[in-house]
């Protein structure tokens, strides 16, 4: 019992710790699953070689080089991948659904990816925006593949 | 009134996108054109809906491997579809990198009560092997509650449930720095129903392994 009360006590710390930072920082969206060749998390304007198990934000970007491949899983089960010479932004991402707050944007820049919806396209797929730069994709509960040339 | 959707989408679209422009960091895209494919779901085999819309108009992709190449200027172009070699060939290289499918648990509660059912308890082993099974595991416990009383309450209420949850893992062996505990309350019904409706299907902890 003194264990669970000790991490409940913890829980909570971290909860609060969380909530006080999220004004001034760009929240956690995902996690980065598979990477193969060169591959980078794009945070403002630092590339930062992406590794598996690292943390992706919402307003990162993702980039491949020639050889490089990239997989990432969002906190709502989406899944998306890039192949080479491939870019991706995340521009924004919420999954609140304790207070009714949804939104997901990405942009795909250019080379090839593939998108799997999670549960945001359930509960809210009118919330979700795939962008590209010749049209924009809405979703009802999708597999997709997207490939952006010049 | 079907057929006027399409349009009204795409210019609710193109405001939207003219509205939010400023605001993302990174300005808009070079022009360029984009083909886009709806896959089949690669667990289920179920096949969703897109559309693809710009000013110039919307693709309605409803069928598996179909298909349509949007220009900046011209929009989405017919829509066709792909052969599976096709899709190889254009996607190949994206569709390898795309992680594993998430595994899915639902336990749900004895009647008024914080117990979990024997069904739900039982899935214990079998959630801890999901994890076992990756290399870098996330385990995601969201709890859930029905419409009856406040949404604020059902917050809290939700976090206790997936709290429980989480301390049975833990006890049974889940390493604790991969979990991550959050609450919906009554914001994500498995069954809808109107405000104040006690439901035991939308009493429930939900367990993502990523």
């Amino acid at each position: 019992m003194s264990t669970l009360r000790s991490s409940l006590g913890v829980l909570v710390i971290v909860i609060a710790a969380t909530t006080s930072v999220r004004s001034q920082e760009p929240s956690a969206a995902g996690r980065i699953k598979v990477v193969s060749g060169s591959a980078f998390v794009i945070r403002q304007t630092a590339a930062i070689p992406a590794e598996p198990g690292q943390t992706v934000f919402e307003t990162d970007g993702l980039r491949t080089g020639t050889d490089g491949r990239i997989g990432v899983t969002l906190k709502d089960d989406t899944r998306v991948s890039l192949g080479p010479s491939s870019e991706l932004r995340l521009q924004r991402f919420t999954y609140e659904p304790g207070r009714g707050s949804f939104g997901m944007v990405l942009q795909f820049v250019q080379g090839v990816a593939a998108y799997v919806s999670g549960r945001m396209a359930k509960l809210a797929p009118q919330s979700i925006r795939l962008e590209t730069p010749a049209a924009i994709v809405g979703v009802r509960g999708t597999s997709l593949a997207i490939r952006v040339d010049p | 009134m079907a057929g006027m959707r399409p349009l009204c989408c795409s210019i609710l679209a193109g405001a939207l996108t003219a509205a939010c422009g400023p605001k993302h960091i990174a300005g808009p895209m070079r022009p360029g054109k984009a083909l886009v494919a709806l896959l089949p779901d690669s667990d289920t085999g179920a096949t969703g809906r897109a559309l693809v819309s710009s000013a110039a108009g919307t693709a309605d992709l409803s069928a598996e491997r179909d298909a349509t190449l949007a220009t900046t200027n011209g929009g989405p172009g017919p829509v066709t579809t792909l052969s599976q070699a096709d899709v190889d060939k254009l996607f190949g290289d994206a569709l390898s990198a795309l992680p594993r499918a998430p595994g899915h648990f639902t336990l749900y509660f004895r009647f008024e009560s914080n117990q979990l059912t024997d069904e739900s308890r039982a899935l214990v082993p079998q959630i801890l092997r999901a994890v076992k099974d990756r290399s870098d595991p996330e385990v995601a416990i969201v709890g859930h509650t029905d419409t009856m009383g406040t949404s604020a309450a059902n917050v809290e209420l939700g976090l206790k449930r997936a709290m429980m949850v989480r301390a049975l893992l833990v006890n049974a062996g889940l390493d604790p720095s991969v979990i991550e505990v959050t609450s919906h309350g009554e914001g994500n019904p498995l069954v809808r129903t109107p405000d104040e409706t006690p439901e035991p299907r939308n009493r429930r902890v939900e367990i993502s392994v990523r």
